[in-house]
């Protein structure tokens, strides 16, 4: 096993180390700002954000957008700063590179499959978010 | 503001650490639902590790009060099954597709889109399954030790010890 950090070309560390590190972060968010780590509640917010701008009316009169409100709150910044985590290691890294296609996604449906894999990756998404906030997690 | 700036450092921090891990990657996410390669698994579990201990000493200590979902039987299988068929077909998970894009892997946004489309969706089912599946097998705000009707402290050993051999598992047969 190889714990140290920038061992391999793509500046990755060993996941047991990353993932404890992570845990920490959880704690002393917990201990510090008594906010508990989540990133689907997020979803609702922006989702509703959206809605609101073409019908205002109807986000208002959803029980689930009461109880979720439309708004930035400090999940939607953790969020956000997930994206900014994730472009400054890559960048710090050399690892970041814009990619279409996964690759085990290309072994298997080949390097014109984009539209395929909009599809799939635009469907799953929704699917996958209706069930997460149906078990509340 | 304060509790803003907390968040998005928060973020921050954690988005670095998912990129270093490398589990923002649909090949590993993949890989773990195909069993073939299972690093999310040893990062997840690794975090899950480290913060469940963290947390229940802050417990202990008077500083922090837990903050429990429902256990609702109906939406955590129905939820939990829709959940992991949406996921096999995107590949990321909401925090995950977010942190994909920071590295560049821009098919996750066609993923957020879908999400957001999901989370619209749901609020327009929510009074329905209120009254269904969301009253299926509640058992209210329940922890393991709770449920069991032991310490903790019993609890956090077996759940340490789980992981262990699982690691011990994984790293024997080279996944």
């Amino acid at each position: 096993m190889n714990f140290k950090p920038g061992h391999d070309a793509d500046g990755g560390w060993n996941p047991y180390l990353a993932g404890a590190l992570s845990g920490l972060v959880s704690i002393l968010s917990v201990w510090l700002v008594g906010k508990f780590l989540g990133a689907s509640t997020t979803f609702v917010r922006a989702a509703g954000m959206l809605e609101g701008l073409v019908a205002p009316e109807r986000v208002r009169s959803l029980e689930y957008f009461v109880k979720t409100a439309p708004k930035i709150d400090w999940q939607w910044m953790f969020v956000v700063g997930i994206f900014l985590g994730a472009l400054m290691s890559a960048v710090t890294s050399g690892s970041f590179r814009w990619r279409a296609l996964p690759d085990m996604w290309e072994e298997r449906f080949g390097a014109h499959s984009r539209s395929r894999r909009a599809l799939y990756a635009f469907g799953g998404g929704t699917v996958a978010m209706f069930g997460a906030r149906m078990a509340d997690g | 503001m304060k509790l803003l700036i907390y968040g998005l450092v928060t973020g921050i921090a954690f988005g670095f650490l998912l990129q270093k891990g490398r589990v923002l990657r649909y090949d590993k996410q993949l890989g773990a639902l195909r069993l073939i390669d299972m690093t999310i698994v040893k990062f997840m579990f690794s975090s899950v590790l480290v913060a469940m201990v963290g947390i229940y000493l802050l417990v202990e200590l008077g500083q922090v009060e837990l903050d429990i979902k429902k256990t609702i039987l109906g939406g955590n299988i129905v939820g939990g099954l829709l959940f992991g068929i949406g996921w096999g077909f995107l590949g990321y998970c909401p925090g995950t597709a977010v942190g994909a894009v920071g590295e560049g892997r821009w098919d996750a946004l066609w993923g957020i889109a879908g999400m957001l489309v999901g989370a619209a969706l749901f609020a327009e089912a929510f009074p329905l399954l209120q009254r269904t599946v969301l009253t299926w097998g509640d058992f209210g705000k329940i922890t393991v030790p709770q449920a069991l009707g032991v310490s903790p402290w019993l609890v956090i050993p077996v759940f340490i010890a789980g992981g262990l051999l699982l690691f011990w598992f994984l790293e024997k047969k080279n996944l």
